[in-house]
């Protein structure tokens, strides 16, 4: 059980640059390999257009979301006790030797703070990093403040995730904080299906193609796409009932006590099963991200709840669900009493 | 409840790795590092060692994988696919049956990203009274040419290692009382591969890890460590004086003496005898320290033992463990 932890401020930077869909089919290749959904890949998705970070590095990216939330929530940074990175895809340098936080902590003056990143969970990065950070602040006197932040930047023509979606550039950073009445993080659940370790991966620099260093495939997503027609997608629904009941049954709630819902923004048909797997009408669920920017790997989280927030989808005393998945594979859920 | 370390059984010596990395073999160099010789594998077996470093630990708890909980990654190096969208929990999850669990690991802080671990999960345990265990592993593997740290004036000399610790919530021994963690951002860059991702993809060379070493010297280690070793005691009523053992990295002789003198210890209140049968192997150090330890017969239960540690990042860290 957690002590009374809640959402101090979220919020999210998206680099000002754009690169429509139809530029980034033109530029990135499809594979041949059939989808599981009915679907036309390239026509259903959903998504008009991508931002793209350009010149600007993927700390710089998360920096400017931290420094977004800092201002919004009007904290002086040396009241931060922790700072965890949730970036679930490569960062500007390596993993798990580096990560941003440090920087972050750096470039905020966050002196007081430890700095550290999950890396486990792909784009349910989020609600892992939700349990272990309120877990910390649940058990430790001294753990009042913490900043959550990722920034993603996809490498060059690697914004295609064929079969799932089309990634798109930006950061999202949340303030969480102690005895914080409002946005109350009530419960969080999270699943591992380890067996699935080996769909989704990157390469990784060892394994380039030393011939060609200007090939930076070894830097993009590969997946299996038939372990993922055949083992994701099949178990998919189950791992996310299990976790939405797993939250509820922690927070001692019903699923119809939950008013709304953060999904990802993958795809239009990824939504539809989503609604109508759960028996949950689209209007209770943050949809119009997907079309104004496509997926933001675990900022997803972040901006549609921002966004969800900020256009009057949710209201005082709404109970919130952020449910997702993600490689590894992992399915998350968290429960926000607002 | 339980630990355990599993190490690659081909050595390398530290001459013959100083010649092989093109590195003047000093008796000045090599005395200060203290390493005669570190474990190697051959190829990248980080994932095999952290899973048989899990079974062990498993074993010896005579727990099933089946009843962990949550699966910990505090590995340091560069792991066989690219982290974070792979990361090595998921592949010992799979191997030890661990169905029911999750996984999170962690990055950065150098051998102190143990401690962040330990941190995390103890915090975890407590909290949610689902769960029971929490098991703790890593798989370090170091870039092939890249076992001396800092060529030009050695730090440390890298070995290949696995360990894994279990915890268990409500347990009776062995008790984790509290950590303390803190970094300094301003060194981020200290200590670091700087090729090998976004910032510089091409570059082989860069592809390695490199040590800033005129701002890695006067980073304030010791007396950080000092600091939050006295918080965290001050927290539960005890003073230094009260501890009996504290486990330390394998860092280098050099680094040990520092740190020995800094906190005022005597010889047998330290375990220093892996620094030169084994080198540096990141956060695998602090569990092949505290075994050696703990196995020698010498703690007793209700024995106060503190964990610390600096580590790339900055990050300086501090645990006490009640026996």
């Amino acid at each position: 059980m957690f002590a009374k932890i809640g959402i101090l401020e979220a919020a999210y930077y998206l680099p000002p640059k754009r690169k429509p869909l139809t530029e980034i089919f033109r530029d990135e290749k499809t594979p041949e390999v059939a989808l599981a959904a009915n679907v036309d890949f390239q026509r259903d998705i959903g998504i008009e257009g991508v931002h793209v970070a350009g010149e600007e590095t993927a700390s710089s990216v998360a920096l400017k979301a931290c420094r977004r939330v800092v201002e919004k929530a009007g904290i002086d940074p040396r009241e931060i006790d922790v700072i965890v990175g949730f970036t679930s895809i490569p960062e500007d340098y390596i993993a798990p030797t580096w990560s941003a936080a440090g920087y972050i902590q750096k470039q905020l003056g966050a002196t007081r703070a430890f700095a550290t990143a999950i890396n486990t969970g792909g784009c349910a990065s989020y609600q892992q990093t939700l349990k272990s950070v309120c877990s910390l602040m649940s058990t430790n006197d001294n753990m009042n403040l913490a900043l959550l932040f990722a920034g993603d930047k996809v490498p060059a023509l690697n914004h295609n995730y064929y079969p799932i979606t089309v990634v798109c550039d930006g950061g999202g950073a949340v303030l969480l904080k102690k005895d914080h009445d409002r946005r109350v993080i009530l419960s969080v659940d999270v699943i591992t299906a380890g067996k699935l370790h080996d769909v989704w991966w990157v390469p990784g620099f060892p394994n380039r193609d030393p011939n060609h260093p200007e090939d930076h495939t070894w830097m993009h997503v590969a997946g299996d796409i038939g372990r993922f027609n055949t083992e994701v997608i099949p178990t998919n629904l189950f791992m996310f009932r299990k976790v939405i009941r797993g939250a509820l049954q922690r927070a001692g709630k019903k699923s119809s006590d939950v008013k709304y819902y953060v999904y990802p923004t993958f795809s239009s048909w990824d939504q539809k099963a989503f609604c109508r797997a759960f028996t949950i009408p689209p209007e209770k669920v943050f949809m119009d991200g997907l079309q104004r920017h496509g997926h933001l790997q675990e900022t997803d989280m972040v901006i549609d709840y921002v966004d969800a927030l900020d256009e009057g989808h949710i209201h005082e005393g709404d109970l919130v669900m952020l449910v997702t998945n993600g490689a590894g594979f992992s399915w998350g859920a968290a429960l926000v009493q607002h | 409840m339980s630990a355990a370390c599993k190490l690659p059984e081909q050595r390398r010596t530290t001459r013959d790795l100083f010649l092989e990395e093109g590195i003047d073999v000093a008796p000045e160099a090599t005395t200060r590092l203290g390493v005669d010789q570190v474990p190697v594998c051959s190829g990248h077996k980080g994932s095999e060692l952290a899973v048989a470093a899990a079974f062990e630990a498993l074993g010896l708890a005579g727990v099933s994988g089946a009843d962990v909980d949550v699966v910990v990654d505090y590995t340091i190096w560069p792991q066989k696919w690219m982290v974070p969208v792979w990361n090595m929990s998921g592949e010992v999850q799979k191997e030890i049956g661990a169905e029911k669990a999750f996984t999170v690991g962690f990055s950065g802080g150098g051998s102190t990203n143990f401690l962040v671990a330990l941190n995390f999960a103890a915090a975890m345990l407590e909290a949610d009274e689902k769960m029971k265990y929490a098991l703790l592993v890593a798989g370090d593997v170091t870039i092939p040419g890249n076992r001396v740290l800092n060529p030009a004036s050695p730090v440390s000399v890298m070995g290949d290692g696995g360990s894994a610790v279990l915890l268990q919530r409500g347990a009776s021994g062995g008790m984790v009382l509290g950590t303390e963690l803190l970094s300094d951002g301003a060194n981020h860059d200290v200590y670091y591969i700087p090729g090998g991702c976004l910032a510089n993809p091409e570059d082989p060379a860069l592809y390695r890890m490199m040590l800033d070493k005129p701002r890695y010297e006067p980073t304030p280690k010791t007396a950080t460590m000092l600091r939050l070793a006295e918080n965290l005691l001050g927290r539960a009523g005890l003073r230094l004086e009260d501890v009996k053992y504290v486990v330390y990295p394998n860092i280098s002789s050099e680094d040990q003496s520092t740190f020995r003198e800094a906190f005022g210890l005597r010889a047998e209140q330290i375990c220093t005898s892996n620094l030169a049968t084994h080198g540096h192997l990141q956060g695998n150090d602090l569990v092949l320290n505290y075994l050696s330890l703990t196995g020698d017969g010498a703690v007793s239960e209700g024995d106060y033992i503190l964990i610390c540690s600096h580590g790339m990042g900055f990050m300086a860290g501090v645990s006490l463990v009640r026996v």
